[in-house]
């Protein structure tokens, strides 16, 4: 009667491409559609088009601002001097703040999002109940909202401070102080941000595990919360690994709350310190892209190496923005 | 709890292995429903309630309820329309020209050759850098003078040495560089999306059109194309969703508010505190995204059906 409306290979399907990907790597095809001039041509231009922003943010960073304001797009005598300035000039104890607050944020929201969402993507995938498939996708349709709609309401909550009630009565459980320019208050709102891709793409991965492992598991008397940690949670891995970098990368890259909800360097993140850059009068760019290039460093590295994790994650339904 | 939820569906209908199902599955999820009820549902229904009212946060004026006031009053406003105007062609042409650069590098990276690898890492670097510091990057780069596009025009001499246009004099410039920085962060997005759906495509089908004598356009069309249209409609529509609240990269770009809804709608709330104004603004957002749902929501539905 409560049977889902949508098969659970919904979910399955999105992932297989990622699944597929390991062993076409290694075989010729004969879908390969583009002569090899053409090919190498266009990768190339991709290369190019793809590095030379990067690699110009990077020499410019280590220009003299002389080399700079001449228009030299190579620098001829690279020096470290805007990363000097950065980290010991005036205004360093604010960057080395921001990047204190970037990495506190980005680290608690993951672990607040990873933790929830182990749950109720377990819910999702493996328990039955009435509703489920329409839950399901009311929670995809939050993840596609844009964060414009709650902010002026999460803003006056964090003012006023959160109140934790019970439903439907006046009864306040707890209440906690004004959250504006702390960094809970951007812990707060980006889980609830990441909360609903998170359980997309771990509802995904949880449902292609077979059932067959559970029900072992269960014969030899593991509880429900047994299986979920001794079976699913470790063969899930690269599931839970893919959701913990986009929302590492979501939190870490998020400016609208940020601007909105931090005054001080107290909770101002990365983005927000950078921004500042832009001064009331003229930009330094020389210290502007070193600064840069710092922030981009974290995200850039953590893409490139588990990059195999953010294939599945996207393939899986995954959408960082 | 539970057997308040037990009513809803008639517990005379559940067996005993339903209804402990149906405890376990409320325990799961109860905090991360409360969560969300809390930080997302109800803020949302809240600034549906508040777009009805004039709620000034700071001044300390009374809350009067004005209807459909504050959407009569957007809806006049001509700062808005300009918003919009530059909302929908940013969005439009940023997809637009994802979509067909993405595709073309999907088509190169699903082709076997040496280093393919390395290619594939190498596209995932602009996706993710800051947001933030790609429109500065972009802006440094369109800087008049010393910015390195205007150099490089003049190095190939298609500027001459004594000329200095101004790229960033006007709205539409500023949009269009924005595009070109977006363009830059998002298409990788796009490139990985395809390439997950090209090498789903059965080689039987390039066999068969091989065959028949089909060249590298024709495949394209009467093969690839076809075959790949649930992915490419799916990404259009996340990319349309997302390109339409674009913020973060106007910021740096330029202080006009006008050139985004987003940047129009933050402005009203966070610069002049107009809670109300905001809240009908930023419903018009949510509603026109809310369409986007539906049809992406259908198309996810669509395909699982078919396949």
């Amino acid at each position: 009667m409560f049977e889902p409306t949508i098969e659970q290979s919904t979910i399955r399907n999105e992932v297989k491409p990622a699944v597929k990907l390991k062993s076409k790597l290694f075989k010729t095809k004969s879908t390969d559609l583009i002569p090899p001039f053409y090919l190498w041509s266009g990768l190339i231009l991709l290369a190019i088009f793809t590095l030379a922003p990067f690699v110009y943010l990077f020499t410019s960073s280590i220009s003299k601002t002389e080399e700079l304001l001449s228009g030299h797009l190579i620098p001829h005598s690279p020096t470290l001097e805007n990363y000097y300035k950065l980290f010991t000039g005036n205004g360093a104890g604010e960057f080395i703040a921001a990047m204190k607050n970037s990495v506190i944020v980005s680290l608690g929201t993951t672990i607040f999002t990873l933790f929830l969402a182990i749950f109720a993507s377990y819910a999702f995938s493996k328990v039955k109940f009435p509703f489920r498939n329409s839950a399901l996708f009311t929670v995809l349709a939050m993840q596609l909202l844009p964060s414009i709609s709650i902010i002026a309401p999460l803003y006056v909550m964090m003012r006023n401070g959160i109140s934790i009630t019970i439903p439907f009565t006046s009864f306040v459980v707890f209440q906690t102080p004004p959250l504006l320019d702390t960094v809970w208050s951007l812990i707060i709102s980006y889980t609830t941000f990441s909360l609903p891709f998170a359980i997309w793409i771990m509802t995904g991965y949880f449902q292609t595990i077979p059932k067959a492992l559970e029900e072992a598991a269960i014969i030899d008397g593991c509880s429900r919360m047994g299986t979920l940690f001794r079976i699913i949670v470790p063969l899930a891995m690269p599931g839970i690994a893919a959701t913990a970098i986009f929302t590492l990368l979501l939190a870490w890259d998020e400016f609208m709350f940020a601007s909105a909800f931090t005054q001080s360097f107290d909770s101002k993140t990365l983005p927000i310190a950078i921004r500042e850059f832009i001064g009331k009068h003229s930009i330094n760019w020389g210290l502007m892209t070193a600064g840069g290039f710092i922030a981009s460093l974290p995200p850039v590295l953590v893409s490139v190496f588990l990059y195999k994790y953010i294939v599945g994650g996207l393939a899986g339904g995954g959408v960082k923005e | 709890m539970g057997r308040s939820i037990g009513k809803i569906v008639n517990p005379r209908f559940m067996g005993r292995k339903q209804r402990k199902d149906l405890l376990f599955a409320v325990v799961l999820l109860l905090p991360t429903f409360y969560i969300l009820f809390k930080t997302f549902l109800f803020p949302i229904y809240q600034s549906l309630v508040w777009s009805m009212y004039k709620y000034h946060m700071l001044d300390g004026s009374d809350v009067v309820f004005v209807g459909f006031g504050n959407f009569i009053a957007l809806f006049k406003n001509h700062d808005f329309w300009t918003a919009t105007y530059f909302t929908g062609y940013f969005t439009v042409i940023s997809t637009v020209a994802e979509l067909v650069l993405g595709l073309f590098s999907a088509l190169l990276l699903n082709q076997m050759f040496r280093g393919r690898v390395f290619f594939r890492m190498i596209i995932i670097i602009p996706w993710a850098m800051l947001t933030l510091v790609n429109g500065l990057l972009w802006k440094w780069i369109f800087q008049p003078g010393n910015g390195s596009f205007t150099i490089i025009l003049k190095k190939i001499h298609v500027l001459s040495a004594s000329e200095n246009p101004l790229w960033l004099a006007d709205a539409h410039n500023i949009i269009n560089s924005v595009v070109v920085a977006d363009v830059w962060k998002m298409t990788p997005f796009m490139t990985l999306l395809l390439l997950a759906g090209l090498q789903a495509i059965p080689s039987s089908l390039y066999e068969a059109a091989m065959m028949d004598g089909a060249g590298f356009w024709k495949k394209l069309w009467y093969v690839t194309i076809p075959q790949l249209f649930p992915i490419l409609m799916i990404a259009v529509v996340l990319r349309t969703i997302a390109a339409f609240r674009v913020y973060d990269i106007l910021t740096v770009f330029t202080g006009d508010p006008t050139t985004s809804i987003s940047y129009l709608t933050f402005n009203k709330a966070f610069r002049y505190f107009y809670l109300g104004e905001a809240s009908a603004m930023a419903w018009v957002s949510t509603a026109i995204i809310l369409v986007f749902i539906v049809l992406y929501i259908r198309l996810l539905k669509k395909n699982s059906h078919e396949v």
